[in-house]
């Protein structure tokens, strides 16, 4: 055998620390979860729940896109979360994909039915959904990249463009519980949007954000 | 039964290594490396022994760097496997950059004729002095210095032994060569 080889092999038997197994990818995304909607509900809070809210709470349309946002995030999360661990299907990836789909078509039906009403007439800028999915997204989305280091970095771009469009996702679901707009072409344009050119950035910075560590964070048992 | 008991699979070996067994994970060691070896070698059959064995350890320390990602309730080796196809896909991308880079010359010029030029590299430093400014150097530099100068480690093995980074260790020792340039000059 290489005695370059055998010296590597020595030297990790000798830096051999117990490590604490990483839970299910089902059951990391169910704590992401649990730490990202009271943050979530205390930025609602501060910004002040919309004055409509319990009326919207009844709103069909309305309901079906939040659960949809909320599960879009969290199937992202748990995608994002078995992409990490070597020997898992990739064909996890695609698991958002299906809420993502009732949550466009469902924007999508609002914006025909307002385009065949009115066209374009009631389209405007609304720029303060972006910062305002990056303001509640923000404390999920560090904690996504938190968890996420602990693993293996095997499609880091595929793996983050998950986590932001986990974080996102769970963003909007905020942000629409204290942002009054409710026009589904706006929802489309401005909202959806923003998640989808935020999930492209975290996708861009997935090689900066997860690399092989050739040693030894994990070593610690954390 | 005896026979399970003789010969542990690799899924009790590497769910004993995550507990920290030391004996359970030299030999899950010894039985994957061979195994590795020729599926490196089979998949790799353009390059030499030692790029071969760069990949083998890339692969082995990149196994133990995620080792808690292992979950004994599913099979190991495609576990392993997965790991082995993402190192090497990584190599690969690293020798056809370094194929597109490399300039092969015949000799490299080592210093210039002309006596002039060459004073500053010839000049004599006290051993003392360097002890003092290799003294003074933040620990990280120094370690890096010493394992990858004055040891010639590689810089995997340095990794494996700092538990430094490869990248952090390229700076470190970067930065601590130039800070003892820049103090045994000062002290000349």
């Amino acid at each position: 055998m290489n005695t370059e080889t055998q010296k590597v092999m020595g030297r990790l038997i000798d830096n051999l620390t117990p490590v604490k197994r990483l839970p299910s990818p089902s059951l990391r995304a169910a704590a992401w979860l649990a730490l990202g909607i009271p943050y979530v509900a205390l930025v609602v809070l501060v910004m002040s729940p919309r004055s409509n809210l319990a009326a919207k709470l009844s709103d069909a349309h309305f309901m079906i896109e939040q659960i949809a946002a909320l599960i879009t995030g969290l199937t992202a999360a748990v995608a994002a979360f078995a992409t990490i661990i070597p020997g898992y299907d990739r064909r996890i990836a695609w698991l958002p994909f299906a809420p993502l789909a009732v949550w466009l078509a469902s924007l999508g039906e609002g914006c025909l039915q307002i385009l065949k009403a009115d066209g374009f007439r009631n389209f405007a800028s609304d720029w303060f959904c972006l910062p305002a999915i990056v303001l509640v997204g923000t404390v999920p989305a560090i904690a996504m990249a938190v968890m996420l280091r602990r693993g293996a970095p095997l499609t880091p771009k595929i793996t983050t463009a998950l986590g932001g469009l986990a974080a996102a996702g769970l963003g909007n679901f905020g942000l629409r519980l204290f942002h009054p707009q409710d026009s589904s072409l706006m929802v489309l344009v401005w909202q959806m949007g923003s998640v989808l050119l935020l999930t492209l950035l975290c996708g861009m910075a997935g090689r900066l954000l997860l690399r092989w560590r050739l040693m030894n964070s994990n070593d610690k048992a954390a | 039964m005896t026979q399970q008991a003789n010969n542990p699979t690799l899924e009790r070996l590497m769910q004993a290594a995550q507990t920290g067994d030391a004996r359970a994970y030299e030999c899950l060691l010894s039985d994957i490396t061979p195994r590795l070896r020729r599926m490196i070698q089979s998949q790799r059959r353009f390059l030499g022994p030692d790029e071969i064995e760069d990949i083998l350890q890339d692969v082995l320390i990149s196994m133990h760097s995620v080792r808690a990602t292992y979950d004994p309730q599913r099979p190991f080796m495609p576990w392993l496997l997965a790991i082995t196809r993402n190192r090497l896909a990584d190599g690969g991308r690293q020798w056809a950059r370094r194929a597109a880079n490399e300039v092969l010359v015949d000799e490299v010029p080592v210093t210039f004729a002309d006596d002039r030029t060459n004073s500053e590299q010839e000049r004599q430093f006290d051993s003392e002095d360097l002890r003092t400014a290799m003294r003074d150097l933040p620990h990280r530099q120094r370690d890096a210095v010493e394992m990858l100068k004055l040891r010639e480690m590689s810089l995997k093995e340095a990794a494996a032994e700092s538990g430094m980074s490869v990248g952090s260790l390229k700076v470190a020792v970067h930065r601590g060569i130039a800070a003892l340039r820049k103090a045994l000059v000062k002290d000349q």
